[in-house]
């Protein structure tokens, strides 16, 4: 399936719901902004619940299943090695300490990045086959 | 001992009495030559005859006066000055931010140049429609996360009605995560100081929501892509443009833990390029290689784009862009130091040309020809890599940075192809991630201690000075930073886009791809009249190949 009329409303209701939640969020201490940031919120579903019936529709595309637990653990060893440097920093006040701190978080979130995560996404890559 | 007493208070006395004549003399000498430079202002005769000269127009008759009796009083003069600080300030984020947004033609002419012919318009199209919806969403809520905390800026007025950040105390520190005014740029934030910052800072985000579409080219579905680059605009990179320059955890890393002047990112390498860049690897990580790119063997083969004269014409446009870029991230053009554009622009204009060198003399030296598309990376590479350093660094600094970031830009792209086995049609990842975070680092290092705007940068006093000039600290928190923009940036926008593949899928159908995506998503060709040369066999092996 190509670009279609139901593609364009579900975008139409994403915008539109997007554009309610966050009027709710901005005056949301009166009525009228809880009231759309109801209405803002369920807009927003209906819209990712046209986006999930549309998929199937799209037809066969050109990529392999990739494994999600390898992806997940690609994606929690990149956001640990930023939280073991933020957590780190406070551990000692000497910059030569801090420095290796930083670069061993740096070092571990590479991995993840770079290292895990592409072969997660190439694991069962259609070109391999 | 009383006589000396009365002797010290006769002397006061005498002293204040002094003072005061001299200060009403020299009011009264002030308040006479405005009246002699009003005496001697052009008279309305005068100038119905014209003025070709230039020399009758902009005198004391042009200084508005707040009472007419009084003529025109020091007070008037004072704070006809003052609004000119403001305006010449104005009028310079302004102008530069235009250049900035005109950025936009020069990326849709180097990414659609890049793609094949039979994506022409749909490339175009995503470069064209991710204005749009970066700046919709920027408005609804990016704005107010990343600028709703940012008050106290002098250049623009003040933005007082930019406040307060929302912050955490964490280890005893107060640490700011997001802004909270400026949702719809309505009620206080309804201010010409604010709009003006608005604009600036939108069409930065827009640039980096722009380099995604480069990675995903030729098989991004345009409604994916849409929702995506709205997601982006709306929350990803607000976030971290808060932490660096709203006033926001990262940018205190110096008042609060002592790592310099905290992280430092003067135009954008991290909070622009280095954003984009990541995120582009995250999509192009989840959408996966175009048909045809990769064989069984995992060797690549180059599809190569359809117009390198866009892609060089579309580079000289971005570098002409980038002088709104960094000489604009002053912020301002009057007071507190920013008379330093002038060494901005020629820092900017040196990386970019060094990087050009630094790419051409690669591809000359290692594969035996200039290649123009490598080239033209290797002006970018410059040009991505000097914007967070351009604030702080001398000429020679700049020059070796961009030369680096030119060589490094055509390592990068090898490894990302061969070793990664990620498809990136333009590069993107290399010019903006890679090259955005040299960036960054580079700012550790070669920052010069030289440049200081106002006399203190992120709340700490002094200049920002990097390791090779004696501060070792800076380094650290320009590491940070690395490991936020990889470690966060990176994983956000990663789980972002893997939501958004389960629920609505990111790619298009083989059969669309293999067809061009032109007609299929957006219901017209590029090029109509163009007879589209047959490509080969493995590039057309969608239906076989192809999994739902």
């Amino acid at each position: 399936m190509a670009a279609n009329k139901s593609q364009g409303r579900s975008f139409g209701l994403f915008l539109g719901g997007l554009t309610a939640t966050c009027a709710g969020i901005a005056a949301f201490s009166s009525g009228m902004g809880k009231a759309a940031l109801v209405i803002g919120l369920v807009v927003l579903a209906a819209s990712f619940f046209t986006f999930i019936k549309l998929k199937p529709l799209e037809g066969k595309i050109a990529l392999g299943s990739q494994p999600a637990l390898m992806k997940l653990v690609g994606a929690v060893v990149t956001a640990g090695g930023w939280l073991l440097t933020l957590f780190g920093l406070h551990l000692t006040t000497s910059v030569g300490a801090r420095m290796v701190i930083a670069l061993v978080g740096l070092a571990i979130s590479l991995v993840g990045m770079i290292g895990i995560l592409p072969a997660a996404c190439n694991k069962n890559a259609i070109w391999k086959a | 001992m009383k006589k000396f007493r009365n002797r010290v208070w006769i002397c006061a006395v005498a002293l204040l009495l002094a003072m005061g004549n001299t200060a009403h003399a020299q009011a009264g000498s002030a308040a006479a030559d405005l009246k002699a430079a009003t005496a001697a202002a052009p008279t309305a005769t005068q100038m119905s005859q014209g003025d070709p000269g230039g020399t009758l127009t902009g005198t004391i008759n042009d200084v508005p006066v707040s009472n007419a009796k009084a003529g025109v009083t020091v007070g008037d003069v004072a704070n006809q000055v003052g609004q000119n600080k403001i305006a010449i300030n104005f009028v310079w984020t302004l102008v530069t931010g235009f250049l900035v947004m005109f950025m936009q033609a020069g990326f849709a002419m180097v990414e659609a140049g890049l793609c094949r012919v039979k994506n022409a318009n749909h490339t175009y199209m995503m470069n064209f429609t991710v204005y749009a919806c970066g700046l919709f969403a920027y408005w609804l809520i990016g704005f107010a996360i990343q600028m709703g905390g940012a008050a106290g800026n002098g250049n623009l007025g003040g933005l007082a009605t930019l406040a307060p950040e929302h912050m955490i105390t964490l280890f005893g520190t107060h640490w700011g995560l997001w802004g909270t005014q400026g949702m719809f740029l309505s009620g206080h934030t309804y201010d010409v100081g604010v709009m003006v910052i608005f604009l600036f800072e939108m069409v930065f985000m827009d640039t980096a929501l722009t380099i995604v579409t480069g990675a995903a080219a030729e098989r991004w579905k345009f409604l994916t892509f849409c929702v995506s680059s709205v997601l982006m605009g709306a929350f990803t990179y607000p976030l971290f443009g808060n932490w660096a320059w709203g006033g926001g955890w990262l940018s205190a890393l110096g008042s609060n833990l002592g790592l310099g002047h905290g992280y430092c990112d003067f135009a954008g390498s991290g909070v622009v390029h280095a954003v984009g860049g990541l995120t582009a690897l995250a999509v192009a990580l989840i959408i996966g290689p175009r048909i045809g790119k990769f064989n069984k063997d995992g060797s690549s083969n180059a599809i190569i784009g359809h117009d390198i004269s866009a892609v060089l014409v579309g580079c000289f446009i971005l570098a002409f862009g980038w002088f709104g870029f960094n000489p604009g991230s002053t912020l301002g053009a009057s007071a507190a130091g920013n008379l330093r554009i002038g060494t901005i622009a020629v820092d900017t204009m040196l990386a970019g040309c060094t990087g050009t060198f630094g790419a051409i003399l690669y591809m000359w030296i290692f594969k035996g020809k200039p290649d123009a598309g490598m080239g033209a990376n290797g002006l970018l590479a410059g040009l991505v890599a000097i914007t967070a350093p351009s604030g702080f660094v001398n000429t020679v600094s700049a020059a070796i940075i961009g030369f680096i970031a030119g060589v490094l830009v055509c390592i990068s792209v090898a490894f990302i192809e061969n070793k990664l086995k990620v498809d990136d049609p333009v590069g993107a990842v290399s010019v903006h991630g890679t090259c955005g975070l040299w960036g960054v680092l580079s700012v550790g290092l070669f920052a010069d201690g030289k440049s200081n705007y106002g006399g203190a940068w992120n709340g700490v006093t002094g200049s920002v000075t990097g390791l090779f000039y004696g501060d070792a600290s800076q380094l650290v928190a320009q590491l940070v930073g690395i490991v936020t923009l990889i470690g966060f940036v990176f994983t956000f926008s990663f789980v972002l886009n893997w939501i958004l593949d389960i629920t609505m899928g990111q790619r298009v159908s083989a059969e669309s791809e293999v067809a061009g995506l032109d007609l299929p998503e957006m219901g017209q060709l590029g090029y109509p009249e163009f007879v589209f040369k047959p490509e080969p066999a493995f590039m057309t092996m969608a239906e076989e190949g192809a999994v739902a």
